[in-house]
């Protein structure tokens, strides 16, 4: 394996280097003033939206993600909505009890009558002792880093700004001097 | 003094192993309390008191022994591309997308790397189980073009990891293994079951090419499959068939 590594010497450019490579994303382009660029903008959700979780009745199954087993109940992820919860106590049977809108939500685990889910840039406990009407156990703000940037690479990119609310994803949009590039 | 204290701190170290262990061989789900069980495409993981969650760059973890009240404890950085963690055995299997991170849970409140078992740059969950530890590496959008691959790691000496097995695939995502059956989701293109009573030579029992699959749990007998078109259970068994128990559908 050591060959796949460069020589001693140029290890310590590495680290910087990859830093910029990942994290690089923002370079001033000032010099040419009204270029229009072909890029992604971000869309917002205010974080007033973003942290409303709520309990409603079964939703229709639409795109299912990840899934967890806890005991007799199963829980669907359904990607950047929420999770659909199951009794699942006869597998040839299964019946959805109901579905808690969590905005943003790709993650899920669980630990006793805790349901723990990433919520955008936060992780949220939540109380599924009566899985219909699910409660905020406790916010834990700003767990995750902020979404600045989009997963695209070699792409311009209208600066994400934090005050504007959560990116909750990217639109292609006409830029005029965008600053930012990854 | 010292050595009695030490021992029963290996005494514990090897109780709790144990039970983790016993958890997940038989890939059960304990009913009564404790945590539940996770795809092998999972970011978070229950294991004793304490929450793990991995994001793109780290592993942080939180104390969770009041469940109702996590609070955050430390973040250990793990490069960048890091996709999936899988609690086995007292240690995190952590995939990225550059290797298999190995990490000791022997101070759970801080994680420490026991190894990395370095691949090529590509998506990758991994499962363990016994000696064994289970990856596959997917190329894709986010993963630029890596290899399509099924590797097994030997894991008997969690310091040193080695590749035994190495099984080309066509899209893999999420694994999972119960007993000697071993489930691999090939997204479009099915689910693949092995035979892994030798997971030095896995043999392939049947390809499920209708089965659109993107990560399975195997709970008691019975295989949860998520994908495009749903969730499907169906039973296994000794016998190696799978029958279809009851399909969750996608509704548009």
């Amino acid at each position: 394996m050591k060959h796949l590594f460069p020589p001693l010497c140029l290890r310590r450019f590495l680290s910087p280097l990859l830093l910029l490579a990942v994290f690089g994303c923002e370079i001033n382009r000032e010099s040419d003033p009204d270029r229009t660029f072909q890029g992604l903008r971000p869309v917002y959700a205010t974080y007033e939206e973003i942290r409303t979780i709520q309990t409603l009745g079964p939703q229709p199954l639409k795109n299912p993600g990840k899934i967890y087993v806890k005991g007799s109940y199963l829980f669907i992820n359904e990607p950047g909505k929420g999770i659909h919860i199951v009794d699942n106590s006869d597998p040839a049977t299964p019946k959805k009890l109901a579905f808690v809108s969590v905005p943003a939500n790709v993650d899920m685990a669980v630990k006793e009558n805790v349901l723990y889910v990433d919520n955008a840039v936060d992780l949220v406990a939540l109380d599924i002792t009566d899985p219909r009407k699910v409660t905020v156990l406790k916010r834990i703000k700003d767990a995750y880093p902020y979404p600045s940037y989009p997963q695209q690479r070699g792409v311009q990119f209208e600066c994400a700004n934090p005050e504007k609310g959560v990116v909750v994803r990217w639109e292609t949009a006409q830029l005029t001097n965008p600053k930012c590039y990854r | 003094m010292k050595n009695y204290l030490l021992f029963i701190l290996i005494g514990l170290t090897a109780l709790a192993g144990c039970s983790e262990m016993g958890s997940k061989d038989s890939a059960s789900v304990n009913p009564n309390g404790g945590s539940g069980t996770g795809g092998s495409m999972a970011r978070f993981a229950v294991a004793g008191n304490f929450l793990y969650v991995v994001n793109q760059h780290s592993l942080q973890v939180y104390d969770v022994q009041k469940s109702a009240d996590p609070n955050s404890l430390s973040k250990v950085s793990l490069g960048f591309g890091v996709e999936t963690i899988f609690p086995y055995n007292n240690h995190l299997f952590i995939g990225t997308q550059t290797g298999m991170y190995i990490m000791n849970l022997e101070n759970p409140a801080k994680p420490q790397q026991t190894a990395l078992y370095r691949h090529i740059f590509s998506c990758d969950p991994v499962v363990a189980q016994g000696n064994y530890a289970y990856v596959t590496l997917r190329s894709g959008t986010s993963c630029n073009t890596g290899p399509n691959r099924l590797e097994v790691v030997d894991i008997s000496n969690l310091a040193n990891p080695v590749q035994v097995n190495e099984i080309s695939m066509i899209n893999p995502h999420g694994l999972g293994i119960d007993g000697n059956l071993l489930f691999v989701c090939e997204g479009d293109a099915g689910l693949k079951v092995f035979d892994a009573s030798d997971p030095v030579k896995l043999k392939p029992i049947k390809t499920f090419e209708d089965i659109r699959s993107y990560d399975v749990i195997p709970n008691r007998s019975v295989l949860i499959v998520t994908g495009k078109d749903g969730i499907f259970q169906y039973r296994y068994d000794a016998s190696q068939q799978l029958t279809l128990l009851s399909t969750l559908p996608v509704e548009n």
